[in-house]
């Protein structure tokens, strides 16, 4: 074995969180962080997902949180000195039923305490806003005017070139293998042959964090969870903002490239570990998005794929101390983790560096089950105990 | 105005007209439109995403067989049959395809076109101007509208088969196999069969074998015709007879209008009458003479026979204008290559993938067989000992080996992040071919064998369903138990 190395952070997981968080350790005077990753870069789900971003939820802890982070993704470009490709392009939340349009009701009035962008789409404004959607079908829409889409190649790209500029060492294809305790402290982490010694150890491995976190011998309330996405064929603009149908668990946007990239989730399906692709949701997925955007039909499937989330029981995520050791941080139980982290990286560097817990983020505290401090959000609704998120928990 | 081809004189002789982009053209009766077109003269049809560069029937790289046909974008020209009235319109150019300003861009250095050019940072995100930006990306990045909704059609019902086997491949060992299996037996293949290989086999001609799911569900629709219903097929046992694919080589010149693989230029020449050129190189491996004897069996002027290895370059502006190899210039107006012959790994890899961290071949599970041609090992990629730069790796999305050659320089050589930096194989194609020759250039720079480097996965369905044949599909699947 190598001799050990010597980090003050040492981060498992290169993906969008783990990246995001080292560059702001940095920025907030970190000397030296690595980060371990043991897959490929982009290969998690920081490649695969949805690329939808949005502020605006139901619960007050939901769109204080996510608000501050898309109040990050709007200055991201600046800091991290390359274009994240961010576009407020808008986020349409679409209700089809009295039930959904409750929950719009609910939303729009959680935005307005909070400051929250957005507003109730008149009817009449449909044609013009949406001229694709079959407007029929639609009771209600509220629309993020801050929210809307980073595709994951840019801010990938940024994020991991911002982080070597200040002085973090990023490797990927190293799995870290072994965790090695002292009563409540980790000490080292094994990978790629060798010690990683370090004061502080981040848990930022999305679906595979609680994997991780059992190398340690702690648990993580949330396990991985596969959903299937696809891209279609090139089109012109046929689409302008990010979509969610709340009522069909279905999310799309169409890219910069044209395609028209999206998913659906199946009512009441069980976790399933793996990254492959099936069969079932293809089908469902392109009868909603017939069904809602006519045009469509003719349109080729180009490729689906999947990738997997790590829901906790309420859906939202696990970020800040682990309770159970006394180095030992956490960003993880992501299923909205585009859209959050930033956010998630500035409040969690903050934390780190001063010990200071923000509110926003103490709501989502690692050992919020434990304590029967769940976080429900009204707009998502949760099919069973066993976290099943809705769509409006992707985008 | 492009000249046309004087047909073969077994050319069927009935005329059929149609329209390209509202002129009047005749093809032949039996045609397809690609070949019509190719006939016609027109061997110029699409264009690559980036450079604009001019792109024709290839039978490898679909940029240059796709068109809006009766309003729907994007069609496969060379599986869609000729019929009177047709209304074809080329995609891409603007602001009209007889004034076509994109070509320009054909001027810009390579380098600045590079992926990562669309998010450059004088352009800050957020800004109305980038908002901007992006619109402009995503229009000349669709190439066509949607169809209008009278003509996209809805949603097509579905059909479910069950199979004691389903054979994939049409050729003589599909045929063979499917003709002495017992039981319940389709055959899927994209033509029409090569013999008929019994009552007892269900064939489902003109279909693409889109996606073999792990289980042996096998999904297939007829990509040319949106309005034809998508077949899921359960079946216990799977064959897969595809059959072959001839990759050019690495060189420049190689996705010019004019280049052929072997397969493309015996249909056009054999079923058509369409010869591929006035005067063609056959290039390729041990198959190339056999090729360039049935090509002049049929007509064509096959004036020089070579080893796809020793070609360096083919030479043409905007068409094939010749071909460089062992530093002779030949002078002809098509290339078909006939070899290195490889197999289209994508339904094997669909079929044995697995993984959590990154999608890998796995072992073919044990109700699958590879049989016929498909089942030999692939021959090397014909590449030079001097690369050039200016080659492209996938020349549909534009990446040529330069760019690829940079992130190799700066120590990344893992495919599935050389696909993500550049787009590499993102396109029609999805990595078919130009995966097995990001492989080989991957190999060449790390001194690993080219299965070592391996390959980005293989996504289904490819471009062989549609919305509304996927959901056609709703009523055949259960959830996944």
């Amino acid at each position: 074995m190598s001799a050990p190395e010597r980090s003050e952070v040492v981060i498992v997981g290169g993906g969008i969180q783990g990246l995001l968080l080292a560059f702001n350790l940095a920025d907030r005077g970190c000397r030296h962080v690595t980060v371990l990753d043991a897959g490929y870069w982009q290969g998690g789900a920081s490649g695969r997902n949805g690329t939808l971003v949005r502020g605006g939820f139901s619960s007050p802890e939901w769109t204080a949180f996510f608000e501050h982070s898309v109040q990050q993704w709007l200055g991201l470009s600046r800091r991290l000195g390359e274009n994240v490709m961010y576009t407020p392009r808008g986020y349409l939340i679409i209700a089809e039923s009295e039930r959904t349009e409750a929950v719009i009701e609910t939303a729009a009035a959680t935005h307005r305490t909070f400051g929250v962008r957005s507003r109730r789409v008149p009817a009449a404004e449909l044609p013009a806003l949406l001229p694709a959607a079959d407007h029929a079908r639609i009771r209600a829409v509220i629309d993020l005017a801050d929210g809307g889409t980073a595709p994951h190649h840019a801010v990938m790209k940024a994020a991991r070139a911002a982080a070597e500029a200040k002085g973090v060492t990023v490797r990927y294809q190293t799995p870290v293998t072994a965790l090695e305790r002292q009563g409540r402290r980790i000490v080292s982490a094994e990978a790629g042959g060798r010690r990683h010694d370090a004061d502080l150890f981040v848990i930022a491995s999305g679906a595979h964090s609680s994997d991780v976190a059992r190398l340690a011998g702690v648990d993580l309330d949330a396990e991985p969870f596969r959903i299937e996405a696809m891209a279609s064929e090139p089109v012109r603009p046929l689409i302008t903002q990010a979509i969610a149908l709340i009522d069909r668990l279905t999310y799309l946007h169409q890219t910069a490239r044209g395609e028209i990239v999206g998913g659906a989730e199946l009512p009441g399906e069980t976790a399933k570990r793996n990254i492959v692709s099936t069969e079932y949701v293809m089908p469902r997925y392109a009868r909603h998005l017939v069904e809602m955007f006519p045009q469509v039909a003719s349109l080729r499937i180009r490729r689906q794929w999947s990738g997997m989330l790590h829901p906790a029981p309420d859906g939202g995520p696990l970020v800040g101390p682990h309770p159970d050791l006394d180095n030992l941080w956490v960003t993880a139980g992501w299923t909205y983790g585009i859209a959050g982290a930033p956010g998630a990286a500035d409040l969690l560097s903050r934390a780190i560096v001063t010990g200071t817990i923000d509110p926003r983020m103490a709501a989502f505290a690692v050992d919020r089950f434990r304590r029967g401090r769940p976080v429900p959000e009204a707009s998502a609704v949760i099919d069973n105990a066993s976290a099943v998120t809705r769509p409006e928990k992707l985008g | 105005m492009a000249q046309a081809l004087a047909r073969l004189a077994h050319a069927p002789a009935d005329e059929v007209s149609f329209r390209l982009d509202g002129r009047r053209m005749t093809g032949r009766h039996g045609d397809t439109v690609a070949a019509a077109l190719y006939g016609a003269g027109r061997r110029r049809l699409g264009h690559s995403l980036k450079h604009h560069a001019p792109r024709g029937l290839s039978g490898s790289f679909p940029a240059g067989h796709l068109a809006t046909v009766e309003g729907i974008p994007h069609c496969r020209l060379d599986r869609m049959a000729l019929v009177e009235g047709l209304d074809v319109r080329t995609e891409g150019a603007w602001p009209t395809p007889g004034l076509d300003l994109l070509a320009l861009a054909r001027l810009a250095p390579r380098r600045w076109l590079w992926a990562g050019f669309e998010h450059p940072r004088a352009i800050p995100n957020g800004a109305p101007l980038w908002l901007l930006w992006e619109r402009m990306l995503a229009r000349l990045a669709g190439g066509a509208d949607a169809a209008p909704r009278a003509r996209a059609g809805g949603v097509v019902a579905g059909r479910r088969i069950a199979a004691d086997l389903v054979v994939i491949g049409g050729g003589p060992a599909g045929c063979a196999a499917a003709a002495a299996a017992s039981g319940r037996v389709v055959l899927v293949t994209r033509g029409v069969p090569a013999s008929p290989p019994g009552s007892h086999v269900e064939v489902l001609a003109g279909h693409e074998a889109c996606a073999l799911y792990r289980g042996g569900r096998l999904a297939a629709a007829a990509p040319h015709d949106p309005r034809a219903s998508a077949v899921l097929i359960d079946a216990a046992r799977v064959v897969l007879a595809t059959g072959r694919i001839s990759v050019p080589p690495l060189v420049p010149g190689a996705a010019l209008p004019g280049v052929l693989d072997a397969a493309t230029a015996l249909a056009l020449a054999g079923r058509h009458g369409v010869p591929p050129g006035r005067s063609v190189a056959v290039i390729g491996t041990r198959d190339r003479d056999k090729v360039a004897e049935r090509l002049a069996g049929l007509g064509v002027a096959v004036v020089a026979v070579c080893d796809a290895h020793d070609v360096t370059a083919v030479l043409g502006r905007h068409e094939v204008e010749g071909l460089l190899a062992n530093g002779r210039r030949i002078l002809c107006d098509a290339v078909v290559h006939a070899g290195p012959w490889r197999v289209d790994p994508a339904l094997a890899f669909q079929a044995a993938a697995g993984g959590e961290l990154r999608l890998s071949r796995g072992e073919l599970p044990g109700h699958l067989t590879v049989v016929g041609d498909a089942a030999l090992p692939p021959e090397p990629i014909a590449m030079p000992a001097q690369l050039d730069g200016a080659a492209y790796v996938c020349p549909c999305m534009d990446v040529t080996l330069a760019e690829i050659r940079h992130h190799l320089k700066r120590g990344v050589t893992h495919v599935e992040e050389l696909k993500r930096l550049t787009g590499c194989g993102m396109g029609a194609c999805q990595g078919v071919p130009c995966w097995d020759l990001l492989a080989a250039v991957v190999a060449r720079a790390t001194g690993a064998s080219p299965e070592a480097v391996g390959s980005p996965s293989y996504r289904a369905p490819r471009g062989a369903l549609t919305f509304g044949q996927a959901a056609g599909l709703a009523a055949s699947t259960e959830s996944e138990p």
